[in-house]
């Protein structure tokens, strides 16, 4: 590791302060670390530092050296290598550095990471008792959050087959995260630990997100809200021990004795599995449909244990 | 692939060097303190800064970057005067972590005004475009929090998991946490005399008391899921497909996995909760072993044919 940390500190100085490209010759024969090796291992070590700088945040370019494309050189423009600043007051740095103690995505701390970058975590008093994670790998993530903020569409196999979207918003949601995007069948979310074999486009701003798009209204719904199905309107009665907490799903006035509630539902399947796990405690009171449905749910699993 | 430790560790010295650069002179204990590092680490990490520069590698063109007794003391690395950018990772982790404290309703206006000015250079629309909901529909989290913080006594009325009952209790709150979207309050449980994990969606009412009690020295990792103890109920059920996401929701063993059927074994401490998952699942599941469940699975599947007559 010592190797490393002193070679890419080495390489990162040599292009912020080069006025031209540099081609990996160039590298090789200039900076410390990488002489006297062979041309394949020189080239392994190359790729593996570049990967090592972007994944640092550097901006790391490769430029055509001839007017046939055949040479590359590499540049990091120091304008664009800077952080901006965000001009975070003292009181602003501290309530941050609260909040990048307290979440964690995906078992990393990459919010302190950011903190130190902006100049340091700023210490709190006493211990914090809460603390929240965030679940899923933090690099997909941040490959997915670059691809919507850098308007790069994006290719990943869904539940076996090929997907290609143009992302515009990503969000957790029940302990999930999902990412919201147009395909060609029109705007979906996926679910991004369902995604695999991610690939982001080289090419970035080539598609436009629509003015009106808001991921918090896509996200803002029951799983028996979301489907295409056409909405019935459910009336179900909830007995005192199950009421408040039913209420507080549904987000309504939590009640002192039972609770009687009119449920729009796109997803009947999503809404009879929600009340069947209330038990005896809860009742579909109309309309007949649904309570059909509930008849024939129940005597499917009946059979299943005659 | 480069280890991520390497990658921090590398983040974190290019992020040093402009730190002590612009006010030339930094104390160590305030270096030690805002960049988490140990004496040994900043040491280290300074002596490797001090072997880096320009081409040429000699005396005049390396950086210098020492200890003088309480002081940090790093020259001749103009080109390090500002840290690199966040990467997406990073942006999105502090976003995130903001925005999520903020939908706890625990926000100062600080933390609001941060969180904004953040996007305003990590990403555009940042409102539309980017969403954390850890939503307590229960209001109880920042009571407990404060409770936990105060080491107070909290008396709940709480509805079991499984059992579906509901018991009052007193407990001693040590931690509240959110993770798989939920939150949880961990500490010790008077009723139960051992340290329990509760979910606050379901603690139906609290009420923080006077009485202060003494917290453990160090706090246990919290556990999250179901850990099944000896006299669990066990069973085993065929999933098909539409039923795979209980493989998500669920602590499941899984026994047989094909493309059509899926085999699992599930414990439970109580009949109830696998008797219920099967109802609700009706045609896409199907108990193959476990006498109590199938007759737990009958009495309440023949109560709610009675309801839906």
């Amino acid at each position: 590791m010592q190797a490393v940390v002193e070679r890419v500190l080495n390489l990162l100085i040599y292009l912020l302060e080069s006025t031209r490209p540099v081609t990996a010759e160039d590298v090789r024969s200039t900076v410390l670390g990488y002489d006297a090796k062979t041309d394949d291992a020189f080239h392994r070590m190359f790729e593996r530092d570049k990967d090592v700088l972007r994944r640092l945040g550097v901006p790391l370019k490769m430029e055509a050296l001839d007017a046939w494309e055949i040479d590359y050189g590499y540049t990091v423009d120091p304008d664009e290598y800077a952080i901006p600043d965000p001009g975070l007051t003292h009181e602003e740095r501290v309530a941050l550095s609260l909040a990048a103690r307290m979440v964690r995505l995906g078992g990393s701390h990459a919010g302190l990471d950011a903190l130190i970058k902006l100049g340091g975590i700023e210490r709190s008093a006493g211990l914090e008792p809460m603390g929240a994670d965030l679940g899923a790998e933090a690099e997909t993530l941040g490959s997915l959050f670059a691809a919507i903020t850098e308007r790069r569409s994006i290719t990943f196999t869904y539940r076996a087959s090929d997907r290609r979207i143009e992302p515009y918003g990503m969000a957790h949601k029940r302990g999930h995260w999902y990412v919201v995007g147009r395909s060609q069948e029109g705007e979906r979310l996926y679910r991004v630990d369902r995604i695999e074999s991610l690939e982001v486009a080289e090419e970035s701003g080539t598609f436009e997100k629509p003015a009106e798009f808001d991921v918090r209204s896509i996200m803002d719904v029951q799983p028996w809200e979301t489907g295409g199905a056409p909405e019935v309107e459910a009336k179900v009665r909830f007995e005192p021990d199950v009421a408040w907490w039913a209420a507080r799903t549904l987000r309504m006035d939590e009640p002192s004795g039972e609770l009687e509630a009119v449920v729009p539902v796109a997803n009947k399947d999503a809404f009879i599995g929600w009340i069947l796990s209330f038990g005896e405690s809860a009742e579909v009171l109309g309309p007949e449909e649904l309570r059909e449905e509930i008849r024939s749910r129940v005597a499917e699993a009946l059979k299943g244990v005659a | 692939m480069t280890s991520a430790r390497t990658v921090s560790r590398l983040s974190r010295i290019l992020a040093l060097i402009p730190y002590v650069l612009e006010r030339r002179v930094a104390e160590v204990d305030d270096v030690l303190d805002r960049f988490d590092y140990t004496r040994d680490q900043l040491t280290r990490d300074l002596n490797t800064v001090f072997v880096c520069g320009l081409p040429g590698y000699g005396p005049g063109d390396l950086m210098e970057a020492y200890i003088d007794e309480d002081d940090v003391i790093i020259d001749a690395a103009d080109y390090f005067t500002n840290a690199p950018r966040l990467s997406p990772t990073e942006a999105l982790g502090l976003l995130a972590a903001g925005m999520t404290v903020i939908g706890m309703g625990e926000a100062s206006p600080a933390l609001e005004s941060a969180v904004s000015k953040l996007a305003n250079v990590a990403i555009p629309d940042a409102e539309t475009a980017l969403t954390v909901d850890l939503v307590d529909e229960s209001q109880n989290v920042s009571r407990l929090r404060d409770a936990a913080a105060a080491h107070r006594l909290v008396r709940i009325i709480y509805r079991s998991v499984g059992k579906e009952e509901m018991t009052e209790r007193e407990i001693e709150p040590w931690a509240v946490f959110a993770t798989l979207g939920r939150w949880y309050v961990m500490g010790y449980c008077r009723l139960a005399e051992d340290e329990r994990t509760f979910r606050v969606d379901r603690i139906r009412e609290m009420n923080v008391g006077t009485e202060e009690f003494s917290p453990p020295a160090r706090i246990p990792e919290p556990v999250v899921g179901y850990t099944a103890s000896a006299d669990d109920v066990v069973c085993v059920i065929d999933l098909y497909p539409k039923a795979y996401w209980v493989l998500e929701y669920y602590p499941v063993e899984v026994i047989e996995n094909a493309q059509k059927k899926t085999r699992i074994r599930f414990s439970a401490p109580d009949p109830e909760l696998p008797a219920r998952l099967l109802l609700r699942l009706g045609e896409h599941a199907r108990l193959v072993k476990g006498p109590e469940v199938a007759a737990r699975v009958q009495q309440r599947g023949e109560d709610l044919l009675g309801t839906y007559r």
